[in-house]
């Protein structure tokens, strides 16, 4: 909208506001010392806390920041991604940029971690007011909210390069007429790519289809690759072997199970990513649609009612205490009726 | 340049929230300052229809509270305050700093904070030496209820009853139309127009628009004023037209009993603030929020009730059947061979289903909601039989007359006391000429139920008057300044209450205004425009067709005018924007209090019991 904001729907009274203040200090002064000690003394005891607050607002302001440069360079690695044509793939500046930011997520994420432990420290120690309890919980809180948006949005980059990939691979068969040679080095060629990927991604060693363990969901990109392309791989192979008969039986099934073996892994990790966003949607349904004034009225008819309650006793004790005094004499009396008549 | 007075409030409490920063394109702050909000009620209800929690966090603020709430210290965090300026919000301003509760202070009024209080403010912060920690202060010009699109609440209470009041004094009268005068300042302030004001003769109305036109007119000669923008470039065509109503205009449309869905909702259930409290199905209340997110609030609102239940049935059938399709691509395979394609189909079935899970709960939840509302109001409509009260209202005004027998057997028959009241003075409002037996005959009736009949005497004596002066020539009103009858919108006001086919007087007189045609209907009406010299008078070019209207009504106003203007807004070619805007909206119930409170004060009326509603 209107960035240079010249009109605005709202006055500024501070130079109203601090006109008046000058013209009332200036009688002020001529009149009365202001109360200096009092207000230092208080200056005092406020220091200390204000030093630790604000080593907390420093250390959140700088995650804040952080987080904020995060999802700037996230933004250049998706315009990377998607920028992508079959034969420029910037391959090298998107590995360094990933992994970047992988440093910068795992950065953060131990930050926020120590800001709350700063936080909970704090909270113990002592004379805190519980609003500034609750202003720092909201802090971080809202702080691991940003960082897994963050996170999930780094994942959704990821997600979409390796789709990207994939149709470059496609497309990369389509137009190179392949001999026998290239039927195993379209093969070969996507490891390393899927190596390269996911040992971006994770650490996971780059071919797990030779120990032939899933590895971790972070390398669920590569697999899910592996898995789409097989079907034409498998075309491929088939052409092949009808080319050559000398291709080893032995390697042909080999890969086949391993094929099959990364269907399996592709699923799993589809479903894994299925069970994770589950749970995320169960989890977000906290803070969604609260409204500032819902509590407000129970609260206030509550106060109320118990204001009325303990005048209404107020006023059942004062109204008796003149009951109770004559009650107490007539006990008093038939006491001392019982004592003279025993004793 | 559609005025869009929701979509302009949020965005001014959006830059209020970022410490009056201009806010950049992603909506958050750049630098990360978290914040504090602190307000009072007024500004709690001006903010609780627009943000929510979630909003609140985005921008920056951690804690929100009143103003009246005893708070602790949080230092080294700036406040925000959004308050309305006076006396009391004042002290405590005074008390909070003086107590040093947080690191700086960003002061918001609602509305101009006069200077006495200003004043006052800096000699108390400087005598408590803390006025180092007031940053900044800010008029925000934002003090109105803004609850959907196009409409708006000043939410002054009892307006009605304060400018009818015989007892009223000038400066009384005064006091109040200063109040709606600063209250739709704001409206205007907010929206950054300068409209062409037009009102009925006589009356509030107008009051309150040469009142207006004068603070407009004073407004636009200081320099740097909130309308420059907005108010040079643009041409006279574009401007808006601002009517001005009072509720003596058609008394009518704040009593009867409609049965359309939002006014239902509003009048029998009691919508205050887009939330409603109904009793839920397994019992234990349940708090439900009624706004534009709510699309099948926003697309079947004005639909007749019974209509509103088929809505809700379509919708209950499509969804069951779109589960059933996810369920049956997803779920239904029977044997599933471990095939290597196959699989890898079924998981993208898989993920798709998961995908439109959000979505699909999210319908669920709107269907069930406004089942749970469908059920209690058919409950109550029928315990109190509103659809025949609804219906034969209906009538009545179409007609002009009623069968006396339904009349009577209508009133003495069961149902609550409030509606035969409201039912009674419509028959009077709507007959004709005063059948005098018949009334008495009415009056029996309600004394029988055990009615209070204050409101319905006011109104008739009302009438009586109106009848009275209709005979006298209404030109030679010159002396407006009796104040101890309160009689105005004389053959206006009579004229206009027998309508056909449901379209209220209001909306009628709406468009022959925006039209600007001549028409005898409403050239008695006046004129002001706070942009024209005060010399010349009724510029004819200023008269044009308009595409855009704000109306306003005095005293009192509900979801019935709203959405026949709406309706209105729709009909044009091209379609026009409305805004509606009232001192507060009132349900039926709230009116027919008001007209008993006049009664009483008149004098008229008798008080049968306390507890007659």
């Amino acid at each position: 909208m209107h960035a240079k904001s010249a009109q605005s729907s709202f006055r500024d009274r501070t130079h109203e506001f601090q006109s008046i203040a000058e013209q009332r200090k200036k009688s002020y002064s001529s009149g009365s010392v202001p109360n200096g000690p009092s207000s230092s003394s208080k200056s005092e005891e406020q220091r200390s806390a204000v030093v630790i607050q604000s080593e907390f607002n420093r250390r959140a302001s700088k995650i804040g920041y952080g987080i904020h440069q995060t999802s700037q360079k996230l933004a250049k690695l998706a315009k990377l991604a998607k920028r992508t044509s079959v034969f420029d793939d910037p391959t090298k500046e998107i590995q360094e940029l990933t992994a970047l930011i992988k440093q910068d997520i795992t950065a953060l994420n131990s930050a926020v971690v120590d800001l709350q432990l700063l936080s909970n420290s704090r909270n113990e120690s002592g004379n805190i007011s519980s609003d500034t309890t609750s202003h720092s919980t909201t802090v971080v809180d809202d702080l691991k909210n940003r960082l897994m948006s963050t996170t999930k949005e780094f994942k959704e980059v990821l997600t979409m390069r390796t789709e990207n990939l994939k149709v470059h691979e496609n497309r990369r068969q389509l137009f190179s007429s392949t001999t026998s040679k290239d039927s195993t080095n379209p093969f070969v060629r996507q490891r390393p790519l899927a190596a390269r990927s996911a040992a971006s991604t994770s650490n996971a060693p780059p071919l797990p289809w030779a120990n032939g363990s899933p590895s971790s969901s972070q390398s669920f990109s590569g697999k899910q690759m592996d898995g789409e392309s097989q079907p034409l791989l498998q075309h491929q192979q088939h052409h092949e072997q009808q080319k050559q008969e000398m291709v080893p039986l032995q390697d042909s099934y080999m890969q086949s199970r391993a094929e099959a073996l990364q269907n399996v892994e592709s699923t799993i990790h589809e479903l894994s990513s299925i069970f994770n966003q589950l749970a995320t949607l169960v989890s977000q349904q906290g803070e969604i649609a609260i409204r500032i004034d819902e509590n407000m009225d129970d609260t206030v008819a509550n106060v109320e009612g118990a204001q009325g309650a303990l005048l209404k006793y107020l006023n059942s004790i004062s109204s008796n205490r003149w009951l109770m005094i004559k009650i107490f004499f007539v006990l008093i009396f038939f006491l001392m009726v019982f004592l003279f008549f025993v004793a | 340049m559609a005025l869009n007075l929701r979509q302009k409030q949020t965005e001014c409490i959006t830059r209020m929230l970022n410490l009056n920063q201009p806010v950049n394109a992603t909506g958050t702050a750049n630098e990360e300052v978290y914040k504090i909000l602190i307000y009072d009620k007024f500004c709690q209800n001006i903010l609780s229809p627009l943000i929510r929690v979630k909003d609140l966090r985005k921008h920056g603020v951690t804690l929100y509270f009143l103003i009246d709430k005893d708070r602790k210290p949080v230092h080294d965090v700036p406040a925000v305050y959004f308050v309305q300026p006076n006396q009391a919000n004042i002290q405590r301003i005074m008390a909070d700093t003086s107590r040093s509760l947080y690191d700086s202070f960003h002061l918001n009024f609602s509305s101009s904070i006069p200077r006495p209080l200003l004043e006052d403010l800096a000699s108390g912060t400087l005598s408590s030496d803390s006025i180092q920690r007031i940053s900044k202060v800010h008029d925000q010009y934002l003090e109105f209820v803004t609850l959907e699109d196009g409409l708006f609440s000043l939410a002054q209470k009892s307006t009605y009853v304060q400018l009818n009041d015989p007892s009223a004094g000038d400066r009384e009268i005064e006091e109040i139309v200063e109040r709606i005068v600063s209250g739709l300042f704001c409206v205007l302030a907010t929206l950054a127009v300068v409209p062409i004001i037009r009102c009925p003769r006589g009356g509030p109305a107008e009051m309150v628009a040469s009142a207006l036109d004068q603070r407009l007119r004073d407004h636009l000669l200081s320099k740097n004023n909130l309308f420059t923008e907005g108010g040079s470039f643009v041409s006279s065509f574009q401007r808006p037209i601002l009517c001005i109503f009072d509720r003596n205009f058609e008394l009518a449309v704040g009593i009867q009993h409609d049965f359309r869905y939002r006014p239902l909702v509003h009048d029998v259930l009691g919508l205050r603030l887009n939330r409603l409290s109904v009793q839920g199905e397994k019992g234990g209340m349940r708090s439900y929020e009624l706004d534009s997110s709510d699309p099948f609030w926003v697309a079947n609102g004005s639909l007749e009730f019974p209509e509103v239940a088929v809505e809700i049935e379509t919708q209950l059938n499509k969804y069951k059947k779109d589960v059933d399709e996810v369920n049956r691509r997803t779920g239904g395979t029977d044997g599933a061979e471990f095939d290597g394609t196959d699989l890898t189909g079924n998981t993208k079935h898989l993920m798709n289903a998961v995908n439109s899970l959000p979505e699909l709960t999210e319908r669920k939840q709107v269907i069930d909601k406004h089942t749970n509302i469908a059920t209690v109001l058919l409950g109550e409509i029928k315990e109190r039989l509103l659809d025949s009260y609804a219906k034969k209202e209906n009538d009545m005004l179409v007609r002009g007359s009623i069968d006396r027998n339904e009349l009577l057997g209508l009133l003495k028959g069961k149902g609550k006391k409030m509606d035969k009241l409201r039912f009674a003075i419509m028959y009077l409002i709507s007959s004709e000429s005063i059948n005098q037996s018949e009334v008495e005959s009415v009056e029996a009736a309600l004394k029988e139920s055990e009615v209070d009949t204050s409101a319905f005497q006011y109104v008739k004596k009302l009438k009586s008057l109106n009848a009275s002066m209709a005979s006298a020539n209404s030109a030679s009103r010159n002396n407006i300044v009796d104040w101890a009858e309160k009689i105005y919108a004389v053959t206006a006001g009579v004229k206009n209450l027998l309508s056909s086919d449901r379209q209220l007087a209001l909306t009628r007189t709406v468009e022959l205004l925006i039209e600007g045609r001549p028409n005898p209907e409403i050239d008695g009406y006046l004129v002001f425009d706070p942009r024209a010299p005060k010399s010349s008078s009724g510029s004819s070019h200023l008269r044009g067709p308009f595409k855009e209207a704000i109306v306003f009504m005095i005293g009192g106003g509900n979801y019935v005018e709203y959405g026949s203007l709406q309706e209105l807004a729709q009909r044009q070619q091209p379609v026009k924007h409305v805004i509606y805007g009232t001192t507060e909206i009132l349900t039926g119930a709230e009116f027919v209090e008001q007209l008993a409170l006049l009664g009483h004060k008149m004098g008229l009326g008798t008080n049968v019991a306390a507890s007659s509603h």
